[in-house]
């Protein structure tokens, strides 16, 4: 670039090759523009009719999905601002597990309805401080908002779970949430503990088989494992279960050892004692009632003949975690050694066999009553790429499961809710005369400040009688940006945006708050726009209020960048066997 | 000004509607390649991979893993074809046709700049109703004689090997298919099957085995002088070597004494002997081992009157195992009556140029080994597939007990079916069932197409007979033999239901999938290329393998 090549001004100051980048232009609308890029990328995505992304990784897997979170994660964003929105999508997607896109196209439009502001004059101090001012008005209509009485559920009652899970669902898995949530609420509810706030998402299981389609989906009661089982027993139902972490084999010593003999005596007996200590152990497992021994490692050839003479069952699990989510699932202790288990050890399971599903065998490991902690969603699907996707819709789900347990308010979902706070931001906008616009400081943006950003504080003084006015337009211009996501649903639909949005307001302002887009009807020229409690779509208050407010944290602290300085990268001189010239910022 | 970077060097993005055009041209020419080989005179394909190995095959699975397809999108048709095979077995073929037939008509419509969502949700729709209407038209075996069974379900198989290289052959395999599908009885495990190739003979030399055959293996002197044949001998089978050998790697014999040399000579002799000794009064007249059975023990066996065999295959000793009720024994101490098996006949013939271990008239009966003959290596590899897609088929059958007409007619009957219901839908939705109707006539088209038929002249006779108000003529397909159209049912030309069904699911999945991709991004790949390209290769020689015990 121009610029680094003479050294004057603050690139004098600094070492040879750093990078440095100031004023509006270069960083500020550059920021934006590369934010509305990735947003672009993510938006069309947004909604149950939202389309899919084809992502190849750099290690060459194949990703077909509409998961914001995934997309972003794989997709390697490498402008620092841009990664400032994958951060808040991450922040997300951990929070609450769902609603990441949303976060990410927000921002996005936020900015780019920025843009538009710091073009006609406005300073991005002035924007920013109208679109903090904003956000807290937004979060207090958001509360208004909730549902009457939601905020008390039975998180153990499944209609109730499905129609706050269905959305969530729907925008991942469009047309089959119905099995799916259904699915997934059994699943949860069966291993929701008495303390529903401490539910683990670690608890719910997907198996993926590939073959059969969505219909042949089934829950089960405890864990299905892929492969069969070890010996020639492979069905045993109302057994004990003894683990053993290590291997199921006669003891070795680690040391490098060997067996001096001296006489024929002892080379005779050599082999004799050995199968006779094997033979020991496994029935000191046998007599304690177990019918089924897990090995965490390698089972022995001798130890597996013992095993089937005295009928027990051998599985083999080598993940560590899987064991102890068998553990959990028996509810068993595991041993360390190979030895007789006490009562106490000895877990308990319903059935396990091995059956074949699609082609595969897999082992099934039922455990249907008492102190079962694990649910297994079996996903059928006829490609891995369709099956991956499954799985995340399934995740989501659990996550929105897990949310829902904490705080179960709800809001009117298909973009009602952001109709309503549109119309309603707009009307608090015309009031504004600025008074109080005090300086809202964000704590949790300085969280998602881990990139390389030197962000220097805006320094101009305004004076104050300008500020007053123009924050009218920044807030004008936020809850223009809630348009967003009807446009996207209603674009991603195939349906004519404009329309639907200016049919939602009508409808919003005659008063029904609850009027979203109806994707399914089956009309398409009328009853697009439906009161949603008509057909039960609904959001969780916590996902829209997190994901709204992360957007707004991410777009202020892009905003708030006016200079990028970028150091030398470390290491030698950079690779150039790829062709130059792509390398100016 | 500068460009703006968002996203790493080298990272290859394209989106909207050329990509999608673009991704549904890739898969449209995947579906031509295996175009050519559906139906009964569909052709094979002779595809020779890098390390030189020539696969004559029309499977199209086989295929489709074959030919190392890197298209993104494309790969997705390779997958469904797996999963096709592995759920059901047969159909392959099938699915990736109409994969690539439903991608086709959406072209035209994603190019006039309808959106994709519209049509995945018609498609869904469509499947949706093809399928209830494959459950409706089924027709079920369910609560038949046992005899009665046999025949319908030789008839399942015979359709599916009348598409094969062996289809000539195909009422004499099918029999032999639907005998050892139901002597394998409610347990399926599909390696309880044994497939055995032996060169040379024709195929009609091929015969089927009621329990387990396995090719002699490799024998010391005093073989010969073992019996070959044993009426209800008792079977000991073992997982250790009868050897003279060292007992235990890590043990060691210090001697102060030279005089006690001997001794431990001696005990080591004691020690198989000692075994050979246990083996025999067990009572077993036929001792298999896994590992190998040493000289001195053939030897001694053969003393005895006792057949052996050392290094028998792993999987072959466990289905002699779930033939005789037997268990493999890893010690031969304390061997008790119970972990004996037994059969009516065990004897060694000669087929072909190889000797063969045949045990017959076993007890348990849960396996059966079907020893193909046959001309050329290629050939039998081919006709082994054929045979696997068939026993498929048959337990598939027999777990669904539903079956619908072959021969195209069940597409010609969905596909009536549908343009019938489009006309009842107002909006654009009709004209995507429509086309979802006409991409399921390829079917009988491609059937045509291979045969050298006027596919078009058929199709014609098909839809004017499947339009019949009655509905009588709802089973008519393309007769392959003349030319014509002919009533599939009564002629036997069937399937199991759940192949079609699944076929069309899978199928209208990966249609959906593909179409409602809208961004292709790939990123470069991580600097280890080259250990990348190591381990793809790896990859694709695991697969190789893999594929070869899944047949088995």
């Amino acid at each position: 670039m121009a610029i680094s090549m003479q050294p004057h001004g603050i690139q004098s100051m600094l070492k040879e090759g750093h990078k440095h980048l100031s004023g509006l232009d270069e960083a500020v609308l550059k920021n934006i523009d590369a934010c509305k890029q990735l947003s672009t990328i993510t938006r069309t995505s947004l909604g149950p009719d939202g389309m899919n992304k084809m992502v190849i990784n750099h290690l060459d897997k194949l990703f077909v999905t509409n998961d914001a979170a995934t997309i972003v994660n794989e997709l390697e964003v490498q402008h620092p601002a841009a990664k400032i929105l994958v951060l808040a999508g991450k922040a997300q997607q951990e929070e609450i597990g769902d609603g990441a896109n949303l976060t990410i196209s927000f921002a996005g439009e936020l900015l780019q309805n920025a843009e538009e502001l710091v073009r006609t004059g406005l300073h991005p101090s002035e924007i920013i401080s109208g679109y903090t001012k904003a956000i807290t008005k937004t979060l207090e209509i958001l509360e208004e908002l909730v549902e009457k009485g939601s905020e008390t559920m039975d998180v153990r009652n499944k209609e109730q779970v499905v129609s706050r899970m269905k959305a969530a669902v729907a925008s991942k898995q469009y047309g089959l949430e119905d099995i799916l949530s259904s699915h997934i609420a059994d699943a949860c509810i069966q291993v929701c503990p008495k303390n529903p706030v401490n539910f683990d998402v670690d608890n719910v299981r997907v198996s993926k088989l590939v073959g059969g389609v969505l219909h042949n989906c089934t829950v089960i009661r405890g864990m299905v494992l892929k492969g069969d089982a070890v010996g020639s027993i492979k069905r045993v139902e109302k057994a004990k279960v003894a683990v053993f972490a290590t291997g199921v084999d006669s003891s070795a010593t680690e040391t490098k050892g060997t067996v001096l003999i001296h006489s024929a005596e002892q080379l005779e007996n050599y082999a004799k004692t050995e199968e006779a200590k094997v033979e020991e152990l496994i029935k000191a497992v046998a007599d304690s009632g177990a019918k089924v021994i897990v090995s965490g490692g390698a089972v022995g050839e001798m130890a597996l003949h013992f095993c089937d003479r005295y009928k027990l069952m051998v599985l083999k699990i080598s993940s560590k975690f899987e064991l102890r989510r068998f553990c959990r699932t028996t509810g068993t202790s595991a041993l360390l050694k190979l030895s007789q288990p006490k009562p106490d050890d000895l877990g308990f399971v319903d059935s396990i066999s091995v059956e074949e599903i699609g082609g595969s065998r897999v082992t099934v490991v039922r455990s249907e009553d008492g102190g079962n902690k694990v649910a297994t969603v079996v996903l059928r699907g006829s490609t891995d790429s369709i099956l991956d996707d499954l799985e995340r819709a399934v995740d989501d789900g659990v996550n929105t499961y897990k949310a829902m347990c904490r705080d179960s308010r709800i809001v009117p979902g298909a973009a009602a809710t952001e109709i309503e706070l549109a119309r309603r931001l707009k009307e608090f906008s015309f009031k504004e005369t600025g008074h109080s616009a005090g300086e809202v400081s964000n704590e949790s943006t300085s969280a998602l400040l881990a990139v390389k950003l030197l962000i220097s504080c805006i320094g101009h003084v305004h004076s104050d009688s300008c500020v007053e006015n123009l924050l009218q337009y920044a807030i004008a211009k936020f809850a223009e940006s809630f348009e967003l996501v009807p446009r996207t649903l209603a674009e991603n639909a195939g349906l004519n945006p404009m329309d639907i949005i200016s049919n939602l307001y009508e409808k919003h302002a005659s008063g029904n708050a609850k009027v979203g887009i109806d994707l399914r009807g089956d009309d398409p020229e009328d009853g697009v726009c439906k009161d949603v409690s008509t057909v039960n779509v609904w959001d969780l208050y916590v996902t829209k209020f997190l994901a709204l407010k992360y957007a707004a944290d991410a777009a202020c602290t892009v905003l708030r960048v006016d200079q990028i300085i970028m150091a030398k990268p470390a290491g030698g001189p950079a690779r150039r066997d790829q062709p130059a010239g792509m390398d100016e910022d | 000004q500068p460009q703006i970077i968002l996203l790493k060097e080298g990272t290859d993005t394209s989106q909207g509607k050329a990509q999608l055009v673009s991704n549904i041209n890739a898969c449209t020419a995947v579906a031509d390649v295996v175009r050519t080989t559906l139906g009964p005179r569909g052709m094979d394909k002779l595809i020779h991979d890098d390390k030189g190995n020539v696969t004559i095959s029309n499977d199209g699975a086989t295929i489709m893993k074959l030919l190392d397809i890197v298209h993104p999108a494309a790969k997705i048709l390779v997958d469904i074809a797996k999963s096709q095979d592995s759920e059901v077995g047969d159909g392959t073929t099938t699915v990736v046709l109409l994969a690539g037939e439903f991608l086709k008509e959406a072209k035209p419509f994603v190019e006039d700049g309808v959106h994709p969502q519209n049509l995945i949700r018609s498609y869904r729709t469509a499947c949706y109703l093809a399928i209830e209407k494959i459950k409706e038209l089924a027709v079920s075996i369910e609560g038949k004689s046992l005899e009665e069974k046999k025949s319908l379900l030789a008839k399942c198989a015979a359709t599916t090997l009348s598409s094969k290289l062996i289809g000539g052959e195909k009422v004499f395999f099918a029999s032999m298919v639907v005998d050892a599908v139901i002597a394998i009885g409610n347990d399926d495990r599909l390696n309880m099957i044994g497939i055995k190739k032996v060169p040379g003979g024709n195929m009609r030399d091929s015969f089927l085995v009621n329990g387990v055959a396995f090719k002699k293996t490799f024998s010391y002197a005093g073989f010969e002088q073992q019996p070959k044949k044993f009426l209800n001998p008792k079977i000991l089978l073992l997982n250790i070597e009868l050897e003279l050998k060292s007992e235990k790697e890590n043990a060691e014999i210090r001697l102060s004494d030279p005089s006690q040399y001997q001794s431990i000579v001696d005990a080591e002799w004691n020690i198989i002997y000692d075994k050979l000794d246990k083996c025999v009064k067990s009572g077993a007249k036929v001792v298999l081992s896994r590992l190998a059975i040493g000289d001195l023990a053939t030897q001694y066996f053969a003393d005895r009157d006792i057949f052996c065999a050392g290094r028998v295959a792993e999987e072959d000793l466990q289905r002699v195992a779930a033939a005789t009720g037997g268990t493999v024994q890893t010690s031969v101490n304390n061997i008790i009556d119970e972990v004996l098996g037994t059969c009516e006949v065990f004897e060694e013939k000669q087929v072909g140029n190889e000797r063969f271990n045949i045990f017959s008239g076993c007890p348990s009966g849960r396996t059966a080994t079907i020893v193909l003959r046959g001309g050329a290596d290629q050939f039998i590899e081919e006709a082994e597939r054929s045979l696997h897609d068939a026993i498929m088929i048959v337990r598939r059958a027999l777990k669904n007990s539903t079956v619908v007409a072959g021969g195209g007619a069940i597409d010609m009957e969905i596909s009536r079916y549908l343009r019938q219901h489009a006309r009842t839908i107002a909006g654009k939705s009709q004209l995507f069932i429509n086309s979802y109707a006409k991409a399921l006539e390829v079917i009988p088209r491609q059937l045509c197409d291979n045969a050298g038929f006027d596919a078009t002249d058929v199709l014609n006779k098909l839809r004017q007979k499947h339009a019949l108000p009655s509905g009588e003529g709802a089973s008519y397909g393309v007769d392959i033999n003349t030319g014509g159209i002919a009533d599939s049912f009564t002629n036997f030309v069937w399937e199991p239901s759940v192949v079609k069904s699944n076929a069309i699911n899978a199928a209208t999945e990966a249609a959906c999938l593909i179409l409602s991709v809208d961004e292709t991004v790939k990123n470069p790949k991580s600097e280890s290329a080259q250990g990348e390209a190591a381990a793809s290769a790896m990859a694709g020689k695991g697969r190789g393998r893999g594929r070869g015990m899944r047949r088995r």
